[in-house]
């Protein structure tokens, strides 16, 4: 059995958005609307020893995702290889998803009226392709792959490198891991 | 697209008609079973679940794709299912139970609608604090406060109600009802002390959270932006001057007591739905404040009229 994840290496990142847009235009999002943000911290601390870094949030695939939990219809879902959807015919809009949670990675498509989110772009497993995110970041800041698989670069990255979980306090376990740079003298 | 809110004012509407609609029926169920109150406070049942089917039209004018909104009956384990059916059964059964305004002598079958009318309305004003209790993602809600709360002031805002409609139907005449009349605001003012004291300890409390932005949440109820509906509507208008009236005990006074205790408890509901406050992931305060404040201006932000015009 296959868990996809992804590792987003925060050491790399330069924040220049490519994931944000190749998400849009390959997704055929409506403008507004995004499954990957980037957003940016800091900068912090004074000169000489200031530091910033860039944080995309793709959504987390939790093991155990509160928005599934809450669904009342059934439309939020997890399939066996650990990937969360929604189900566009089954989704009534309710939201209550978007209030589970915790990594804001939901939102209402008003022109539709239902909840989305990113996939890990679930059309391309399978097929030799990664997602969109991954395949345009020039950096390589994003590796995506099979954590079942002890012989693949997540896999790796998750257990050598001590890459982190955000919010693992809440026990929803994501499986999107993150490097932080190291913050710098203060 | 600044989100302000996940949920707009129709939640917190339905929260309050909800929990207005569960409480009569439930004080109606427990006047009847307990005090054997006159038949006609069987309109609070009517009302009530009147005001529930209302408050579940509010609840499906919110949704994304409102006329799907049956799909909410088809999964049996999430706590939003379960309360869809409370709601449903609790508009049928309290019909029902007010249906023996009709027909008489069927004491026995009155009394066991009481008991299901007692354990619904029970569940219809519970199961909104349950939900919101157990989202992690909201540190202010999360927490058994909530259902305790809303338990709390559904019951009291079920009585001013109830005491509201004997009013109206203008059958004070009888001995019975003005007992029953002052059975109500007893039970209020200890209801409205016991919600004072909750809605403190849970402010307070929350105050002093582990997790920055549940105290943050309560700093703005206690004394930021949302310092006057929490102080002066909620705390002042829809509890202690309620409770001085009540206690005043004239006519007037209690007609008064009444309509503050229903305000109170709207306000109670839309302070809570407009606090969702979520711990945000680093760099995310600084991303929203930067966006503009709706849609209309962030689709066209990069247009420029003159070159339209060429």
């Amino acid at each position: 059995m296959s868990r996809w994840a992804m590792v987003i290496d925060l050491r790399r990142c330069i924040g220049c958005g490519s994931c944000t847009i190749a998400c849009q235009v390959g997704n055929k999002l409506p403008i507004g609307m995004f499954w990957n943000l980037v957003t940016t911290v800091g900068p912090t601390g004074k000169y000489p020893t200031l530091s910033y870094y860039n944080m995309p949030r793709p959504c987390f695939h939790c093991a155990n995702p509160p928005c599934v939990s809450c669904c009342p219809t059934g439309a939020s879902s997890q399939r066996q290889d650990g990937i969360v959807l929604v189900d566009k015919n089954k989704c009534i809009g309710c939201k209550a998803c978007v209030v589970a949670c915790p990594y804001g990675a939901r939102t209402l498509n008003r022109e539709l009226g239902i909840v989305q989110k990113c996939t890990f772009c679930e059309h391309f497993i399978g097929k030799g392709k990664e997602p969109y995110c991954v395949s345009t970041c020039h950096q390589r800041a994003r590796i995506f792959g099979d954590l079942d698989n002890t012989k693949s670069e997540v896999f790796r990255l998750v257990y050598e490198e001590n890459a982190v979980q955000l919010m693992p306090e809440l026990g929803t376990d994501p499986h999107c891991y993150y490097i932080f740079p190291h913050r710098g003298r203060q | 697209m600044k989100n302000k809110h996940i949920w707009g004012w129709p939640i917190a509407g339905y929260l309050f008609l909800g929990g207005l609609g569960g409480g009569m029926v439930v004080v109606t169920a427990i006047a009847d079973l307990f005090l054997g109150s006159p038949a006609v406070m069987l309109w609070g049942a009517l009302a009530g679940a009147i005001l529930i089917a209302f408050g579940s039209g509010l609840l499906i004018f919110e949704l994304g794709r409102p006329f799907q909104f049956w799909r909410v009956f088809s999964r049996e384990r999430a706590i939003l299912t379960v309360g869809a059916w409370l709601l449903s059964l609790c508009i049928v059964i309290g019909i029902v139970y007010a249906s023996f305004l009709l027909w008489h002598g069927l004491e026995g079958l009155r009394m066991a609608v009481a008991w299901v009318c007692l354990f619904i309305g029970m569940g219809v004003i519970i199961y909104t604090g349950i939900f919101l209790g157990t989202m992690k993602a909201r540190p202010f809600w999360n927490g058994p406060a909530l259902p305790v709360l809303f338990l709390i002031s559904s019951l009291s805002t079920g009585i001013a109600a109830q005491s509201l409609l004997a009013r109206f139907l203008d059958v004070g005449s009888s001995s019975t009802l003005a007992n029953s009349e002052s059975f109500l605001s007893v039970a209020d003012i200890i209801l409205l002390v016991l919600e004072i004291i909750v809605v403190l300890l849970y402010v307070l409390i929350m105050w002093t959270s582990t997790t920055q932005s549940a105290s943050h949440a309560a700093a703005t109820w206690l004394k930021g932006s949302k310092k006057l509906a929490f102080w002066g509507g909620l705390v002042g208008m829809g509890l202690i001057v309620p409770l001085v009236l009540y206690l005043l005990g004239n006519s007037v006074a209690s007609l008064v007591a009444s309509i503050c205790v229903l305000i109170g408890g709207l306000i109670l509901r839309f302070l809570v739905v407009y606090t969702d406050d979520r711990t945000l992931l680093p760099g995310e305060a600084e991303f929203l404040a930067k966006l503009p404040n709706d849609d209309e201006e962030f689709l066209h932000a990069w247009e420029e009229p003159d070159h339209e015009a060429e």
